[in-house]
């Protein structure tokens, strides 16, 4: 498996990292926050700071890439994830910011200039790559990526995080909380 | 029309007793629980959630590349839970579909790059277009196709779907062949 380098992937008490996911850079996983197998996390441009409660299945990739022409430049951005943040199975995301009780559906884009509020639902397979700021509770749907506001933000996945938690220790080796700085097997 | 021969270096596949073929490349998570039935082959970076609850699969089917098949989530007032996942037999499943479904029946094709949403219903010989997004819970009455996002009917399917499905399949199972297997 990919080590992540130097260790500097944080995760808090509590969180779910399964050993197969690949982490990579300078990484914080807030408590409670489940990261399914396949899941890629990319700190490439600067750290990636994520918060609690979060979802991130399978094959999903969080890539805090470097802006355009800022290529090489360390540190040069922070991408903070909130929380409550369910990431479906093959979701790609670059958004730099992205706030609380957000869905990122299968298959979808969410680009680098795009900042997430919160409650933002982004549909299955629908990108989103402009330079904006998505006000709050936004839904992106279908193959033309209408657009509307709904009334409630969509609800707290906690029980399945509670499911998660109890099941999926039974099935992977999980990385480490941190502190203890020691080598993943 | 003969389908042409597909070879992979038989260093990468395991074939059981039972003649899967599966890549092992794939990632089948909690493997206890997976069964499939014989016949079928399960190619590279493919995801299958075994993990989450039971998954079977049956005869001839093909799960191409990248595809990942888990078991859906239903929320009920105390917890969740996963609903096992029953693929029939002669069940195609193109490269980069993501399939969430409560029960795909027998000779159904599920084309590239889809999303089958949760707890979704696939009945026996229907078919699902490339680059269809189904949303969740939909069910999918025999003998049509689906297509777009979100995927509606686009069309039906001739009686002799189960024929067809079925040549298609196990000829596909005939023609993946292992290359330098120097026998």
């Amino acid at each position: 498996m990919a080590a992540p380098n130097k260790s500097s992937v944080k995760i808090a008490p509590g969180a779910v990292v399964c050993d197969e996911c690949e982490l990579i850079g300078d990484i914080t996983i807030g408590a409670r926050t489940v990261i399914h197998p396949k899941a890629r996390i990319i700190a490439e441009a600067g750290p990636v700071i994520i918060g609690e409660f979060n979802i991130i299945e399978e094959l999903v990739h969080i890539t805090n890439r470097f802006p355009d022409g800022a290529e090489g430049k360390k540190n040069s951005q922070v991408m903070v994830i909130g929380n409550n943040n369910v990431f479906e199975v093959g979701a790609q995301i670059e958004s730099t910011k992205v706030g609380d009780h957000n869905v990122i559906e299968s298959k979808a884009f969410v680009g680098p200039q795009v900042e997430l509020t919160s409650g933002c639902i982004i549909g299955a397979a629908c990108h989103v790559t402009t330079g904006e700021k998505l006000p709050e509770n936004t839904v992106i749907y279908g193959a033309k990526c209408h657009r509307r506001i709904q009334r409630e933000r969509p609800p707290a996945q906690n029980l399945q995080i509670d499911f998660l938690t109890k099941i999926l220790p039974n099935y992977h080796y999980l990385k480490k909380v941190s502190k203890a700085q020691s080598p993943p097997k | 029309m003969e389908l042409q021969d597909i070879y992979y270096s038989s260093a990468e596949y395991i074939e059981t007793a039972s003649g899967n073929k599966v890549s092992r490349q794939s990632v089948l998570c909690g493997s206890q629980n997976i069964v499939i039935n014989g016949k079928s082959i399960v190619m590279t970076d493919c995801v299958i959630r075994g993990d989450l609850a039971n998954v079977r699969i049956g005869r001839f089917c093909v799960v191409s590349k990248r595809a990942v098949i888990r078991p859906a989530f239903k929320k009920f007032s105390k917890g969740v839970a996963f609903f096992p996942l029953h693929i029939g037999d002669h069940v195609f499943i193109g490269e980069d579909s993501i399939v969430n479904a409560a029960q795909v029946g027998s000779f159904v094709h599920i084309g590239k790059n889809c999303v089958i949403g949760r707890r979704s219903v696939l009945k026996d010989c229907c078919a699902i277009a490339d680059n269809t997004v189904l949303p969740p819970e939909t069910v999918v009455p025999p003998f049509t196709i689906f297509s777009g996002s979100p995927g509606k009917v686009n069309g039906e399917l001739p009686e002799c779907t189960q024929d067809l499905m079925t040549d298609v399949t196990s000829s596909f199972y005939q023609h993946f062949r292992p290359h330098g297997k120097g026998k």
